[in-house]
């Protein structure tokens, strides 16, 4: 009777509700979390391509062609475009618009019930909300070179990528580091919403992770959420890591150095080069 | 409750002295819509008195601090001993049921002050008393009963194990006091009854699904309950902060029958997509 009372009333959105709720779970697994798993180690590759240091070679340089190696890797995917829009941006643009309108059916109360999972649930909707801002930011300065809405005007070029990207934590054109400038105020700020943007989303993705078990219905008994717990805290700590290191990196990169490194290093490109490079 | 809360609890019972005054602030409102305010009235404890005790000596001398004579305070109540959940309340902030609210624990010294107020996710009908028939709706809604009117005798049902039976006794303690629902950041006052139908249904009618779902003869409904569980305002838009559990006074675990639910949805999913 209800069942068929409510149904007569609903539109396509209330019809297809259960998918929909489904699909913005599913779609914050794979592919966005699976994307966010790679781009932090992809990134934090200028702090562990150290590690692959080779005989009279510098720390630091090694970590800059590993990085650049890993941005021309992604930069010969074929169909790269489409890969994007349709494994990237349509999936965050549809987790983003129905996360916020989810959201927005709930009504924080932390201050009256402080327990931790509650605060969770309160933290994954502020970590959404920050979240699409600087995704937003991030993708519209670093990838659609919306260089208006960055200081020094800096554009992150992939030929020179950790050179360029140091020059974006700094906040600082290599015109003005050429005057003497280091870091800007700009460029702090820049910075500490990296830090915190980041932070957030790899908050978001842990608990996300932790809460799609339960909504799935994989996580039943109150012993099994606990060890799920700990599987996703584990994998928020070591994202974490990677991608505090990844920024720590590039924010103590000199541009200039990782210039003269990138420069010495075009010409010996894309993958089928690196078997000669190894040769030397 | 944690063990530090139990220990906390029990030193407080130990320190309290009978003949104290303790003093109460109610969260006054003369009728749906009107506006509310507080007042505060001083109450002289006895042994082993409840929040219940304090409202019947207010109500026979409602005098507040200032010593403005007042109207007696409006407060629900049953069986006060805990299973019936009609004196559901907010008290110094949590809810809880009031019966089984020692003073002793909450205002164990002289002028400690506790803070009543109505439940915040069902409409006010007066002071303390609410209207709480919007869970009872949300049991329509989810057919949360077993089937066997007709018009003959069925014969006996199914044989059940013990272990079902076990499992399925923890969720028919559930007294629909109103606590998971009133915790919950997902469950939100909804005064009309026209948005009942797609307004979130909480955990309490969950539990009461889930109960019937695993009962052999309630389970001839399950495909209708797991629908309205799958649309707007079901098991879907749980949120997962889990006050829903602790703040529950019968220890109903509310949160693996939410995660329960989830399965059965999304085994139902599947199946509506690839074979019905």
């Amino acid at each position: 009777m209800t069942t068929a009372h409510t149904q007569s009333h609903q539109g396509p959105l209330d019809r297809n509700y259960f998918l929909l709720r489904r699909l913005h779970s599913l779609t914050g697994v794979v592919p966005i979390g699976v994307f966010l798993l790679f781009h932090l180690t992809t990134n934090a590759s200028v702090v562990w391509g150290m590690l692959d240091s080779r005989e009279g070679e510098a720390l630091r340089e090694r970590g800059v062609r590993t990085f650049q190696n890993e941005v021309d890797f992604i930069h010969s995917t074929p169909f790269l475009f489409l890969v994007e829009i349709f494994g990237l941006w349509l999936p965050i643009a549809f987790h983003s618009i129905l996360g916020l309108y989810y959201a927005k059916t709930g009504k924080g109360n932390t201050a009256s019930y402080g327990w931790a999972a509650n605060r969770r649930y309160s933290l994954q909707r502020l970590s959404g909300y920050v979240g699409v801002l600087f995704l937003f930011y991030h993708v519209a300065t670093l990838r659609w070179h919306w260089t208006f809405l960055m200081p020094g005007g800096v554009a992150w070029d992939g030929e020179r990528a950790a050179s360029t990207l140091a020059l974006v934590l700094r906040g600082a054109s290599e015109a003005a580091l050429e005057a003497g400038a280091s870091y800007t105020l700009g460029g702090v700020i820049v910075s500490l919403f990296y830090m915190l943007g980041v932070s957030l989303l790899v908050y978001h993705f842990a608990n996300g992770l932790w809460t799609a078990a339960i909504t799935w219905g994989l996580t039943i008994s109150q012993k099994a959420q606990q060890r799920w717990g700990v599987v996703c805290a584990g994998l928020g700590v070591a994202l974490m890591a990677l991608a505090w290191s990844s920024l720590l990196g590039f924010m103590t990169l000199d541009p200039k150095d990782a210039a003269a490194i990138e420069r010495s290093h075009s010409g010996h490109k894309g993958p089928a080069m690196q078997l000669g490079d190894s040769q030397h | 409750m944690t063990t530090t809360d139990h220990a906390a609890r029990a030193a407080a019972r130990r320190s309290a002295k009978p003949g104290r005054k303790v003093l109460i602030r109610v969260k006054r409102c003369e009728g749906p819509g009107k506006p509310s305010r507080f007042e505060t009235f001083a109450v002289t404890i006895e042994r082993g008195a409840n929040i219940i005790s304090c409202l019947q000596q207010i109500a026979a001398n409602p005098v507040t601090v200032e010593g403005t004579r007042t109207t007696p305070v409006v407060w629900d109540s049953g069986c006060l001993e805990e299973v019936c959940g009609a004196c559901t309340m907010i008290i110094n902030g949590k809810v809880r049921q009031s019966c089984s609210c020692l003073i002793d624990e909450y205002a164990p010294a002289e002028g400690d002050v506790i803070t009543l107020e109505p439940m915040s996710k069902f409409p006010v009908v007066r002071d303390l008393w609410v209207d709480r028939s919007r869970m009872f709706h949300n049991l329509k809604r989810l057919r949360a009963w077993v089937p066997i009117d007709g018009t003959y005798s069925l014969g006996a049902g199914p044989r059940e194990s013990p272990d079902a039976q076990e499992a399925r006794y923890k969720l028919s303690t559930c007294m629909t006091c109103g606590c998971c629902l009133d915790a919950c950041p997902q469950f939100l006052l909804a005064e009309s009854p026209a948005s009942w139908d797609t307004s979130f249904v909480g955990a309490q009618a969950f539990g009461q699904a889930l109960l019937f779902n695993s009962h052999s003869t309630g389970a001839q409904l399950k495909n209708d309950r797991l629908e309205v569980l799958m649309g707007p305002g079901g098991v879907v838009d749980c949120g997962n902060a889990q006050n829903c559990v602790k703040v529950c006074p019968k220890e109903i675990p509310l949160t693996e029958a939410i995660a329960s639910l989830g399965r059965a949805v999304t085994i139902r999913g599947f199946t509506r997509f690839f074979t019905s």
